[in-house]
């Protein structure tokens, strides 16, 4: 009872901080989603809405906590769903209103001008043959020393554990289990090579997506890291942490340095996305059926969205989405 | 198209440059790919454009066109005009037209 309760406060209290500051997780000339002039959030009346947005999401994390600590105790399978659905759901709300009185009086609504590069070569992003490279190898030599080490392997080791640090799955010394976390990791890096090469081709050349692709070619790292670390921890005797902690630690600090990159006053765009608040239905979905661009940059947060007036987004999200399932179907047969 | 055209005239787009494919172009502009494909046909038909398939869109070398007759000399002055008076009518202060039709006037290359 007592880990629901932690669990679900500490879920709660993470998604808290980011929803507080969800309106300034974005780039320049653009708060709660609205166009505006880059400088509005600095003024007076951009502080006192976002004032105002937060008194509103504090009064209602007060609701929301108050009912969990009402529901939860009888119901232990809700503290982890309930509490935080309503807490999204709450805010979005709140969040619309706000994205609606900005549009309608604080919003830049001048007809805008389209760019193009007419560089052939600067279009795309350029890959890194090694950076790609590198996590692949460093998966493939982990695999050899495991081979080599192969009889030094517990029978059984675990590769799951709970938040109470007990392990809670466990893998046994055959091929699957120690090979698997290294297929596994190959093909989410694969996965997430894909998504980088999508987010070069088929988006414009944005600040976003110079920081985007960047942080996804970043992330194959730790990401590694982690799935390389699952079978070598019973020969190395390593904390249980240390792969899930370098991977928060650098998702923190990627999610800083974009921050930082996309909100620079410096920060320009090669070829801008359309400004119209028009094509942003509630301040949160694209829908634009004249731009055959299938990704743009989000204006809550950091990275990419999808034009869901898109049919070929539409194909995108579905094969993603079996694109991370398909190993947990293999599994399962 | 007018943009395009304005670049290819200028020469800041040289003979021999490719411009982007159909496809990268609309995405940049986020417009419709029919929208982006008939600007360059426009052009194309204006000589100013190779279209070929697979190869992009290759600015052309065009030759100076023949010395222009009294009537496209008349077509000029009319729209000049036109626009001019379009232009004073939305507030534009004749000082300042003066200064952009001399600008205008010097980025002309013979």
């Amino acid at each position: 009872m007592k880990v629901h309760l932690l669990m679900s406060s500490f879920s709660l209290l993470l998604v808290t901080v980011f929803l507080l500051f969800m309106p300034l997780l974005t780039r320049r000339g653009i708060f709660f989603s609205a166009t505006v002039d880059p400088e509005f959030p600095h003024s007076d009346e951009g502080r006192r809405l976002l004032r105002s947005y937060r008194w509103q999401v504090a009064v209602w994390i007060a609701l929301v906590v108050l009912l969990t600590m009402r529901i939860v105790p009888g119901r232990p399978n809700f503290a982890g769903t309930v509490p935080l659905a309503l807490l999204i759901a709450g805010t979005a709300l709140i969040y619309w209103r706000k994205f609606r009185e900005i549009h309608s009086h604080y919003g830049v609504h001048a007809p805008e001008v389209r760019q193009a590069t007419l560089s052939v070569s600067a279009v795309n992003e350029n890959f890194n043959r090694w950076v790609i490279l590198l996590p692949f190898v460093a998966l493939a030599a982990v695999a050899v020393y495991l081979n080599m080490h192969w009889n030094d392997l517990p029978q059984r080791f675990p590769i799951y554990w709970g938040a109470d640090g007990q392990p809670n799955r466990w893998a046994n010394r055959d091929w699957q289990g120690v090979y698997g976390p290294l297929l596994l990791g190959a093909y989410e890096n694969v996965i997430l090579l894909a998504l980088a090469w999508i987010m070069s081709h088929e988006s414009r050349k944005t600040v976003m997506r110079y920081v985007t692709v960047r942080g996804v070619l970043f992330l194959l790292y730790p990401l590694t890291f982690a799935f390389a670390l699952g079978p070598l921890q019973p020969l190395l005797s390593t904390p249980v942490w240390l792969g899930p902690g370098v991977l928060l630690v650098s998702i923190v600090g990627l999610m800083y340095w974009s921050y930082r990159k996309v909100s620079a006053p410096q920060a320009r765009d090669d070829v801008p996305e359309p400004q119209s608040d028009d094509y942003w239905k509630a301040g949160f979905f694209y829908w634009n059926p004249d731009d055959p661009a299938i990704l743009v940059s989000k204006r809550v947060g950091i990275g990419y969205t999808m034009n869901f007036a898109n049919k070929w987004s539409w194909i995108a999200l579905a094969t993603i989405l079996v694109a991370f399932l398909v190993p947990g179907f293999l599994k399962s047969i | 198209v007018d943009e395009l055209r304005i670049l290819l005239v200028s020469g800041k787009l040289a003979p021999g440059s490719v411009l982007p494919s159909v496809r990268r172009m609309a995405v940049d502009l986020g417009v419709h790919f029919n929208t982006v494909a008939e600007a360059y046909r426009t052009l194309a038909e204006e000589n100013w454009l190779d279209l070929r398939h697979g190869r992009g869109a290759t600015v052309l070398k065009r030759d100076a066109p023949a010395a222009a007759n009294a009537e496209l000399v008349d077509e000029l002055r009319h729209r000049l005009r036109a626009l001019v008076a379009e232009m004073r009518a939305k507030g534009a202060s004749a000082a300042k037209m003066r200064f952009e039709l001399r600008a205008l006037a010097d980025e002309i290359q013979p």
